[in-house]
C-alpha cells in the first residue's frame, strides 16, 4: 500500500481573471495522518483543496493519488471524489436539500448505490456526526454548527479515504469547535486521514501531526508539530509567529521551573509537566 | 414561514405523505360534486375542523394562513355579485342577475378547495411533498427546480434580512430618497449573490461526484399502506357525505 495517499508536484493554476491560484506548489499527506494546511487569506489553500478533489485540473504540474497521477476523465473523477471529501468553509454553499437526511444522501445516490445500502450509510454518517436525531429535520433551523456538522457527514456519507476541511472552526463558538474536534478524532480513529485548513498556529500545533506553510500558492514547509519550536524563520516567512504554548514553554525553562527538553502542546499539557516538575522538585527536597 | 412551522410541527407529521395527498385530492372532489353551496362549506368545515383539530395545528395560525386567500377569495366573490352599470346615468354598482347564487356556488367552492389544500400544506412540509412528486414520476426537471428554490429561499430571506439590517444600521432607510437608493443596491447585491452561490452550489455538487441531475433519499414512513387505506376510506366517506347531501 502506497504510504502517501495524496501527491502535489510543482503543480501550478493561474484563475480565468489572471488571480494567482497555485504557483509551482508541491505536497504530500500520508495515509492516516492529521494534517493542517495553515497560511494567510489568499495563500491558496482553497486552490490546492479543488485540485485535491478534481474540481480544478492543474495547468503545469501532476496531482497524484495513491501513487497515480489523477486521470481527468469521468471515471476518473468520479474514482476520486468517492476517496477525497471536500467540506466547504460555509455550509449554505454546500448544503442544497431543504431535509438533512436528503442532503446527506446525495453524495451516496450519486456513487450509483442502491437505495438500502444509502440509507444505511445516511444512518452511520450522521449518528457519526452526533447528528442521529436530526435526520427528518429542515436545514435551514439548523443552528450554524449543526449545519457544518451535517456538511461532513454528508461527505462521509461517500466514505473517503482522505476528509479534506476549508476552515472548519470558522464562525463556530468554543463549544461547537470542541465538539467538532470530537467529530474528526472519532473519524482519524477509524483511520481516515485528514487535511484541515487554518488560520490559526495554536490550534495547528495542539492537533495537527504534520504542518503544511503555504504562502503565495505554495507550500513553503512541512513540519512535523514537534519540530515546529526550531523553525520559527519559516514560520515568520508565511507570516504566522510561534505557538504561543512554545513561547510559554521556552519563558519557563529560561526561569527553571520546566526542563528544556519539554514539548507541551497545549495548556493542559504545560500544567502537568509544571506539576509534574514540582512534585519531582518536592521530593528532591525531602531527600 | 407559518406553513413551514406548521408542517414540521403537527401531530400527523409521520403520516405518510401519499395517505395525506390522498385525502386532500378526495376533499377537492367532495367539494366539486357537492350540488348545493351549503354542502361545499360542510366540506370545507370538515376539512378546516380536521386540520385543526386532527393534526393539532393552533386555529389562529390556521386563520392567518388562511387570510391572505380569504381576502382575495372576498375581493373575486364580490366582483361576481356585483357588477358595473352605465347603461342609465352616472354609473353605479348594482347586484348582478342571479350574482348571489354565484356568489354562494364559487365562494363555498373555493373555501373548500382551500381547506383541502390547506390540509396538505399545513400538515406536510414541502420535502416530504416533493418526495411525494417523485415518487408520482414527475420530471426530474421540475422537482430539481423545486428543490433548489426552496432551499434557497431560506438563504436568501437571511440574506435579505443581514443586508436590510446593515443598511439600516447606517442610515440607509432614513429618508424615502435613501430607501430607493438602499433598495436599488440591496437589488444588485442580491443579484450578484444569486450568481455567486449558483456556481458555488455547482461545484459543491460536483466535489460529491454529481454529473446532472439531483438526487435524492424519498423519506421512508412506516405504515404507509395503512395510512393510505385509511385516508383512502375517510376520502370516500367525504364525497359520499357530499354526494349524499345533493
Amino acid at each position: 500500500m502506497n504510504d502517501c495517499l495524496l501527491e502535489l508536484q510543482q503543480v501550478s493554476y493561474r484563475y480565468p481573471d489572471g488571480s494567482l491560484g497555485l504557483n509551482d506548489c508541491s505536497l504530500a499527506i500520508r495515509r492516516g495522518s492529521r494534517n493542517v494546511l495553515i497560511g494567510a487569506n489568499g495563500a491558496g489553500k482553497t486552490t490546492l483543496f479543488q485540485h485535491a478533489n478534481g474540481l480544478l485540473r492543474p495547468q503545469t504540474g501532476v496531482v497524484r493519488y495513491a501513487g497515480a497521477a489523477v486521470d481527468y476523465g469521468r471515471a476518473g473523477l468520479r474514482q476520486l471524489r468517492s476517496r477525497v471529501g471536500l467540506v466547504f468553509q460555509n455550509p449554505d454553499r454546500q448544503l442544497f436539500s431543504a431535509s438533512v437526511a436528503e442532503d446527506v444522501s446525495f453524495g451516496p445516490l450519486n456513487l450509483g448505490l442502491d437505495t438500502a445500502s444509502v440509507r444505511r450509510r445516511v444512518a452511520d454518517a450522521l449518528q457519526a456526526v452526533g447528528m442521529g436525531e436530526f435526520g427528518g429535520r429542515p436545514v435551514h433551523n439548523l443552528s450554524f454548527g449543526q449545519k457544518k456538522r451535517v456538511c461532513i457527514a454528508g461527505v462521509l456519507a461517500m466514505q473517503p479515504e482522505l476528509l479534506i476541511l476549508d476552515e472548519p472552526m470558522a464562525g463556530l463558538d468554543h463549544a461547537m469547535q470542541q465538539e467538532l474536534l470530537a467529530v474528526l478524532d472519532e473519524l482519524h480513529g477509524r483511520g481516515i486521514t485528514l487535511l484541515l485548513a487554518t488560520h490559526d498556529i495554536d490550534f495547528a500545533y495542539r492537533w495537527a501531526e504534520r504542518i503544511h506553510l503555504m504562502a503565495a500558492g505554495r507550500c513553503t514547509a512541512t513540519l512535523t508539530a514537534g519540530e515546529l519550536g526550531s523553525h520559527g524563520a519559516e514560520l515568520a516567512a508565511v507570516g504566522l509567529p510561534l505557538p504561543e504554548i512554545i513561547t510559554l514553554q521556552r519563558a519557563l525553562a529560561g526561569h527553571g521551573l520546566l526542563p528544556a527538553e519539554a514539548r507541551p502542546r497545549c495548556a493542559a499539557d504545560l500544567l502537568a509537566a509544571l506539576n509534574k516538575t514540582k512534585e519531582s522538585s518536592c521530593q528532591f527536597a525531602l531527600i | 414561514m407559518l406553513i413551514e412551522q406548521a408542517a414540521y410541527a403537527n401531530r400527523w407529521r409521520a403520516i405518510s405523505p401519499a395517505a395525506k395527498g390522498l385525502f386532500a385530492a378526495a376533499g377537492f372532489v367532495a367539494v366539486f360534486a357537492a350540488g348545493r353551496p351549503l354542502t361545499a362549506a360542510l366540506v370545507a368545515g370538515s376539512l378546516a375542523l380536521l386540520t385543526v383539530v386532527g393534526a393539532g395545528i393552533p386555529a389562529a395560525r390556521y386563520l392567518r394562513v388562511a387570510a391572505p386567500a380569504l381576502f382575495f377569495l372576498a375581493l373575486g366573490s364580490l366582483s361576481l355579485a356585483f357588477s358595473l352599470d352605465v347603461s342609465a346615468g352616472a354609473p353605479h354598482w348594482r347586484l348582478a342577475p342571479g350574482g348571489l347564487d354565484q356568489l354562494a356556488e364559487t365562494g363555498s367552492r373555493s373555501l373548500g378547495a382551500l381547506a383541502a389544500l390547506l390540509f396538505l400544506v399545513l400538515t406536510t412540509p414541502l420535502s416530504d411533498l416533493i418526495g411525494l412528486l417523485r415518487r408520482l414520476k414527475t420530471p426530474e426537471l421540475l422537482l430539481d427546480i423545486m428543490v433548489l428554490c426552496y432551499r434557497t429561499l431560506f438563504v436568501f430571506s437571511a440574506a435579505v434580512h443581514d443586508t436590510l439590517t446593515a443598511q439600516s444600521a447606517r442610515l440607509g432607510y432614513a429618508t424615502p430618497r435613501l430607501a430607493l437608493r438602499s433598495l436599488g443596491q440591496l437589488a444588485a447585491n442580491l443579484t450578484l449573490q444569486v450568481w455567486q452561490r449558483a456556481a458555488a452550489l455547482h461545484v459543491a455538487a460536483q466535489a460529491r461526484n454529481n454529473d446532472g441531475p439531483l438526487r435524492f433519499l424519498t423519506p421512508d414512513f412506516a405504515d404507509s399502506r395503512r395510512h393510505c387505506a385509511l385516508a383512502g376510506l375517510a376520502g370516500l366517506a367525504l364525497i359520499g357525505l357530499a354526494v349524499s347531501l345533493r
